[in-house]
């Protein structure tokens, strides 16, 4: 299938297919855009100006979250305000959820061209945008857009984006999990003029209400969302007022082109070459037992990086993102990882940024597949091989180094969907938030943060068990962190949590499944690291928890309880918990980085004292042999096993291997060199110099294969026939020479050996 | 006989001793910190200022009739994390709360660097680690209905262990144990019976409100810092006892009042920040004797810059307080924090070329390149004595010789490396310094939904009168009152001398509209009830009691609460109507107009007390009569001072501040100079001198 450069006989619209915009906007003449700016702004006034615009769309952002006040607003943040310029340049974009980035600019954009004309952009204006083709990651996401005027002519934009409870759809909250096209799912806004000179649109705000079974909540976020935007104009105009419009400008303009000399200053550092990774989607419909490939690949050529997504699956079902939700998919990796120095003002980077992945699939649908799960899903997953390739790349420049972040927990989320009748006696439907608690991936320098919240949504919270309780019927019998869950590595990921709930005070709950991840990990670790756990459902029927409560003994795991287990399938509709019926559900943790076995031993006490390791896993995933008391290393046993381990390989195999000397170019990966000598480029061993292949060649064809079954890369990872019929498989693949791990993937069986890093010979 | 109030406030080098006599007259005195055992410096103090009123440290003690002391042993022991080991008992299955702390970094707020960038970040170090962690069987659900007794066995089985484990403070947190706290109760009782004498802490003592995770920090920092701060006032309290001190000893807290040394044992985090707090204090009682109502209050030091809020002649507050990224309940007068101050550092950022100010400091050591301690990298101090806020050759009263070469010298780079003047850049940096603290003040009051421009700014610490004027005019505020006379430099502890013993009790019930007026009543009745025993404990006579009473309400389904104030304590059926108005009205007030939903059916979350005895007041004196004369002698000198509103040096008129007058007006721009500070008056301003000896600034904002 073509990319979109690839194709030259359809219009990009946003109607049938994604809203994709022209370097040149087609804006109408009837809108006079400010383009008039100071080129030198002094040092002093562009620090104090620029500091500004950053505190106005902190306040922005804060506004939004003391006005609307709904658990989505405080917990989950899941709402994101921004500063653009005239024409759709990112100035600033506040630190909530990320995703909400790349689909702030195109919308924007799609406003300037096709409203500019009629109805028209004027002052007092705000448009209400979430149509996921004209760029809303989905339907739930509603953006409201706000131009702000000096004297007749459009200075800038201030806008934000908020996620609604229910918008309608077959499914409450939205996220339809059974939906086959987005007839099935809430109401779609292409951007519409819903206040106008001040004022709200009644007529325009009734249809926006009418489909939501919460209208009450939607109208107080749309109030909300208003007060914010009202909020930064006004303090926008203040600004001009008080410095002039020429350099307010100035600062904005300057802003990005400081973020873009940042960028390309770290762009002259890096070696060019190409990255790809590759993961899965399970389940695009009830029913559906198939795995669905999503790729990623990023090319860099001095300071472009282009991003495609040859080789991902069609779309299909209820999975699906449009091209504006892979795109701020990605543009979270880049955001974190390249322009956290400038405080996220990735509009410099992006003017070298090209997206350019192939529609029709999965994470680039046409209209009209269903997309209202696509930021718990496609997004998700299109977003975390993003943070592996763009550490991949950085990896080489020591200082960038530090930057690098392994794959957070929650790569996919396991949505527990329920609905009923509360112990207020009230109608409710929404899903159990505490997936946010996530954790984050191993770092190249050190270990990840155990639940430490999604790496998407740097400052979110996950309520108390006590606030849950109060607001739905149900009674959680714990909430842990679980040892092992954390995925290995010299350093190791964040460890993830589970939740255990009954039904409380209420007959029963209805209940849908939503997830993926479930049989093939989600988050993998880099170079040499090993994944986290999968997410996971336990639900027991008919349990003793109800004698158990009675007798005072309580359970702090779910193989306490008697009761017959039932599995539970990824997109389960309709079942019903009883109290009797113990549901626990555990996310993904944290990816690790670089090989386990050489994880420090100080390292593992501390896992083992911290309970975040168990003691089986010390010795098969870590290769440390441990003392009779099981909490401390016998270091002299440790290192001879981990050698015998490694000669063991290197035994089984008998590959060819030849040590090459050179001069080392730079590190590749952890334990991977590119190497020169007078015959050329080449792949080395960075422990003891074999060559590994020319450099226009895939390293991994000169390593020794180990396929294991997915299993022994983590102690919590279950069988994957429960859920898919794909087989999957953790292949390592070691230096022919010594042994020790260079790189690990997870892959269904029929999948090919990934090349995921290659530069030109 | 003289009879005196006191405070006594430790600070990080010295401890402070004010005395007020009946007349108001201040007497104070310093005494060098004795960490370690800071009784030593407290008593030496004491002994000080009783010689500055010819009395033996006996008799002095004898004719103090009210002691307040602010503590830092707790703020101590959590920074040098030097607390006692805590054993924790919980909820089974819910071990693990205080490790997840609700799925973040507790950054919000924070730097705002770590936040954006996760690989420098991580957790705080646990309070308790999961070793010392036990969960027993037992259950309260949303109703406060027991649905799974205590299992008593497993808690013996619990305590025991722990204390094999060596733990010597005990925390207690049960889920919902605010709405039924037998079990934590039966928990304490047991802990008692094994081990007598052991530290135990009950969240539904401490903290009873609504969310497990802020309530079980409380219990573990409390349990944490708890051996030691009893350990230090007990022994200060024997100390003072022996030689003399009669009345009860009161300690100032977090929440802007004084309790009991018991309280202060059984609650030893109501102590942490209450320092800062004892500022705004002092603040708030100097504001009703200058009959200012709104006060914004500033102490500008070397490494930080905080703001409170007085609104309405009462202190905001706020109901969670983080301390090293820990989040925890109690009300607390709210003092927010950036690191900016005289140590802040001045950078370029390279890649950008643009000019930078910290939040990065250099601290107390090695400080500003000008103290000459060693510091390299200029800062905000090293501008000030550039541009001749400050004069090198008479700093701190010409105890200090500052290096001005070397501050100009390292400006001099940066300034190259931008291409500007040194006095640009200078300028630039004092700007920038400024203009960030406008903002932290423009964020602590809009945030509470107050108007800066309805405020005067009160200005402390050693370089905050420098400051101050352009912060305040960028924050839209018209005037700025730097507190004079001994009172400033021993703000704290004149706070402490100036606090009233406060109690406040809150009990969570969550109750959803239409409400029902007995329930309420009960709630606020038994709360009144146990803050009218606080208050007898503490000897206060019925007719010196006084209680105000507060509901935390939310519209349903929502997560913002506002407090809503009541007249009184039982409220009448027809008293509902106007409970939902001003929930509204304060709602819009903090929220915008509109922002309430009409009809929405409301919830009662916290019912609160605030239980207080006022105090006798210092009285202070204001000068009998006024001038507009300023004396010979006052202006010492001009200095040559780079001004940014003129973009030139200009000699400037330098005054001593002890030598001017009430009633004298000067027009900036000029310096004052005193012994602690530099007042710093902009071309356009005016400062002058009250009948209480206090400059006030001008800022030069018309409307």
């Amino acid at each position: 299938m073509p990319r979109i450069s690839e194709i030259t006989d359809i219009d990009f619209d946003g109607v049938n297919h994604p809203y994709v915009p022209p370097k040149e906007l087609r804006i109408s003449p009837k809108l006079k855009l400010h383009r008039d700016w100071e080129t030198e702004v002094d040092p002093v006034t562009y620090e104090v100006v620029r500091h500004n615009l950053w505190q106005i769309n902190e306040e922005h952002g804060a506004t939004i979250q003391r006005l609307s006040g709904s658990p989505v607003a405080m917990y989950a943040l899941d709402l994101n305000p921004s500063l653009l310029t005239e024409d759709a340049e990112f100035v600033y974009f506040g630190p909530y959820m990320q995703y909400m980035s790349g689909v702030t600019d195109t919308q924007v954009k799609w406003t300037l061209e096709f409203r500019s004309d009629n109805p028209g952009i004027q002052e007092g204006d705000m448009f209400l945008a979430n149509d996921p083709w004209v760029g809303a990651a989905h339907q739930q996401d509603v953006m409201l857009l706000c131009p702000v005027f000096w004297e007749g002519e459009l200075f800038c934009w201030v806008t934000n984006c908020l996620h609604q409870y229910d918008i309608g759809g077959i499914t409450p909250g939205s996220f339809c999990p059974s939906a086959e096209s987005v007839y099935d799912e809430g109401i779609m806004l292409p951007p519409i003029k819903i206040i106008e000179k001040g004022e709200i649109r009644r007529d325009i705000e009734a249809v926006y209400l009418r489909a939501s079974r919460k209208p009450q909540l939607v109208a107080l976020d749309f109030r909300a969302q208003m007060a914010g935007n009202a909020t930064a104009r006004d303090r926008v105009l203040e600004l001009i007022r008080r410095y002039g419009p020429r350099t307010v400008k100035g600062v904005m303009k300057k802003i990005i082109d400081n973020s873009e000399k940042a960028y390309l200053a770290k762009m002259a550092r890096i070696p060019d070459g190409y990255w790809q990774d590759r993961t899965y989607i399970e389940a695009c419909r009830p029913g559906d037992r198939r795995t669905h490939r999503v790729q990623l690949q990023l090319r860099k050529e001095g300071n472009k990086l282009l991003f495609s997504n040859d080789g991902s699956a069609g779309q299909e079902g209820a999975m699906n993102a449009t091209y504006s939700g892979w795109r701020g998919a990605i543009m979270v990796a880049v955001t974190e990882l390249l322009c956290w120095d400038q405080y996220f003002a990735v509009g410099g980077a992006l003017r070298h940024v090209d997206f350019d992945p192939t529609p029709g699939t999965l994470n680039c649908a046409n209209f009209p597949a269903s997309v209202s799960t696509a930021p718990i899903q496609s997004m998700e997953i299109s977003l975390y091989p993003a943070y592996n390739v763009l550490s991949k790349m950085i990896y080489p420049d020591a200082e960038m180094r530090r930057d690098i972040m392994c794959i957070g927990g929650t790569s996919q989320w396991p949505a527990t969907l329920f609905r009923g009748t509360d112990q207020w006696g009230e109608r409710y439907g929404y899903l159990l938030i505490d997936p946010i608690g996530g954790a984050i991936g191993a770092f190249a320098h050190g270990d990840g943060i155990n639940t430490g919240g999604q790496s998407r949504t740097p400052i979110c919270q996950l309520p108390n068990i006590e606030h849950t309780e109060q607001s739905f019927p149900i009674l959680f019998l714990y909430r842990k962190e679980l040892p092992d869950s954390g995925g290995a590595g010299k350093y190791r990921g964040g460890l993830s949590a589970e939740s255990c709930f009954i039904p409380h005070n209420t007959d029963f709950i209805t209940q849908d499944t939503l997830s993926s991840g479930n049989a093939t990990p989600t988050s993998p670790g880099m170079m040499g690291g090993y994944p986290s756990t999968t997410n996971a459902y336990t639900f027991l029927r008919d349990t003793d928890i109800a004698s158990r409560m009675q007798q005072s003994r309580m359970i702090e795991d779910t193989s306490e309880v008697s009761g017959k287990p039932e599995l539970l399938q990824l997109r389960q509709e309709n079942f019903i918990q009883n109290p009797a019926d113990v549901y626990a559900v555990r996310w993904t943790g944290g990816g690790g980085f670089g090989d386990p076995f050489e994880r420090d031993p100080v390292d593992i006490e501390r896992d083992l004292e911290d309970l975040a390791i168990t003691p089986a896993a010390a010795l098969s995933i870590y290769g440390a042999v441990l003392n009779a008391d099981a909490r401390t290393v016998d270091r002299a046993a440790t290192a001879k096993h981990r050698a015998a381990v490694r000669a063991a390989r290197v035994a089984r195999h008998q590959l060819p291997a030849v040590k090459r000397e050179g001069s080392v170019l730079y590190a590749a990966s952890v334990a991977l060199e590119v190497k020169r000598d007078e015959q050329g480029t080449f792949w080395a061993c960075g422990h003891c110099s074999t060559e590994l292949g020319a450099v226009g060649g895939n390293y991994k064809d000169a390593c020794i294969l180990e396929e294991h079954p997915v299993s022994a890369s983590n102690p919590l990872i279950g069988e994957p026939s429960d859920f898919i019929d794909d087989k999957v498989v953790f292949r390592q693949f070691c230096c022919p020479g010594c042994g020790v791990q260079i790189d690990n993937e997870i892959a269904v069986a029929h999948d090919p050996v990934l090349c995921d890093i290659a530069i030109k010979a | 006989m003289a009879s005196f109030l006191c405070g006594l406030d430790i600070g990080g080098t010295f401890t402070d001793c004010v005395l007020i006599d009946e007349h108001g007259q201040l007497t104070i005195s310093k005494a060098p910190s004795t960490p370690g055992n800071f009784a030593e410096g407290v008593l030496e103090a004491l002994k000080r200022a009783g010689e500055r009123v010819g009395l033996a440290l006996p008799q002095l003690l004898d004719s103090i009739t009210m002691l307040n002391h602010g503590t830092t042993a707790g703020t101590n022991a959590i920074i040098q994390r030097k607390g006692a080991r805590v054993g924790l008992i919980t909820t089974r299955g819910h071990n693990d709360v205080i490790h997840i702390m609700r799925g973040s970094r507790g950054l919000s707020g924070q730097d705002i660097k770590l936040i954006v960038h996760i690989p420098e970040s991580s957790k705080p170090d646990p309070i308790i680690p999961k070793r010392l962690i036990r969960g027993v069987s037992e259950r309260v659900d949303c109703f406060g209905k027991v649905v799974v007794t205590l299992n008593e066995e497993e808690v013996r089985a619990a305590i025991q262990s722990l204390l094999d484990e060596g733990a010597e403070a005990l925390a207690v947190c049960f889920l919902w144990s605010f709405l039924a706290p037998a079990h934590e109760r039966r928990v304490k009782e047991i802990a008692a019976e094994m081990a007598p004498g052991l530290y135990v802490t009950c969240s539904h003592e401490l903290a009873p409100k609504w969310g497990e995770y802020e309530r079980t920090t409380a219990v573990a920092l409390n349990a944490y810092i708890g051996p030691l701060t009893v350990g230090y006032l007990t022994d200060l309290d024997r100390r003072l006892k022996d030689l003399g001190y009669q009345p009860p000893l009161q300690i100032t807290q977090c929440a802007g009042g004084t309790i009991s040394v018991r309280k202060a044992s059984d609650a030893p985090l109501l102590t942490l920040d209450s320092g800062p707090v004892s500022g705004v204090t002092g603040s708030l009682y100097l504001g009703q004797v200058m009959n200012e109502k709104n006060i914004i209050t500033t102490d500008m030091g070397g490494t930080s810059f905080d703001v409170g809020v007085i609104h309405d002649s009462k202190a905001v507050v706020s109901y969670k307080s983080l301390v090293h990224q820990y989040e925890y309940f109690l009300p607390k007068v709210d003092v927010q924090t950036m690191g900016t101050g005289g140590g802040s550092k001045v950078w370029i950022d390279k890649t950008t070329g643009t000019l930078r100010v910290g939040p990065q400091s250099a601290g107390a050591v090695p400080g500003p390149i000008c103290y000459s301690r060693g510091g390299t990298v200029p800062t905000t101090t090293d501008a000030d004595v550039v541009l001749g806020y400050l004069d090198a050759d008479n700093f701190a009263g010409g105890t200090m010789q500052l290096d001005r070469a070397g501050a100009a010298a390292a400006l001099q780079v940066l300034a190259d490396e931008l291409g500007m003047s040194l006095y640009e850049l200078a300028s630039g940096v004092a700007q920038i310094a400024e203009f960030q603290m406008a903002d932290l003040v423009r964020k602590a009051t809009i945030q509470k939904g107050l108007d800066p421009r309805d405020f005067v700014l009160f200005a402390f610490g050693g370089a905050g009168p420098v400051h101050m004027a352009v912060t305040a005019r960028e924050a839209g505020i018209k005037r700025v009152v730097v507190p004079q006379g001994d009172t400033a430099s021993t703000w704290c502890a004149f706070g402490a001398a100036s606090a009233d013993t406060l109690h406040v009790n809150e009990q969570v019930s969550i109750m959803s509209s239409p409400f029902e007026v007995a329930r309420i009543n009960t709630l606020l009745g038994e709360l009144a009830a146990k803050g009218r025993a606080q208050l007898e404990e503490d000897g206060i006579a019925p007719a010196q009691q006084r209680f105000l009473f507060s509901i935390d309400m939310r519209h349903r389904g929502q997560i913002n609460e506002v407090e809503v104030e009541l007249d009184g304590g039982t409220l009448k059926e027809s008293d509902l109507d106007g409970l939902r108005a001003r929930f509204v009205r304060r709602y819009e007030q903090l929220y915008g107009r509109g922002a309430s939903l009409p009809g929405a059916r409301l919830e009662c979350v916290t019912f609160r007390v605030r239980a207080s005895a006022e105090s006798r007041k210092p009285r202070i004196k204001e000068a009998a009569t006024t001038t507009r004369e300023i004396p010979a002698g006052a202006q010492t000198g001009t200095r040559d001072i780079y001004w940014a509103e003129w973009k030139r040096l200009a000699p400037t008129p330098i005054y001593d501040g002890y030598r001017l007058q009430p009633g004298n007006t000067l027009e900036g721009p000029c310096v004052i100079e005193t012994t602690t500070t530099s007042i710093v008056v902009h071309p356009g301003q005016t400062v002058s001198m009250d009948a209480l000896k206090n400059f006030v600034i001008e800022t030069g904002l018309t409307a």
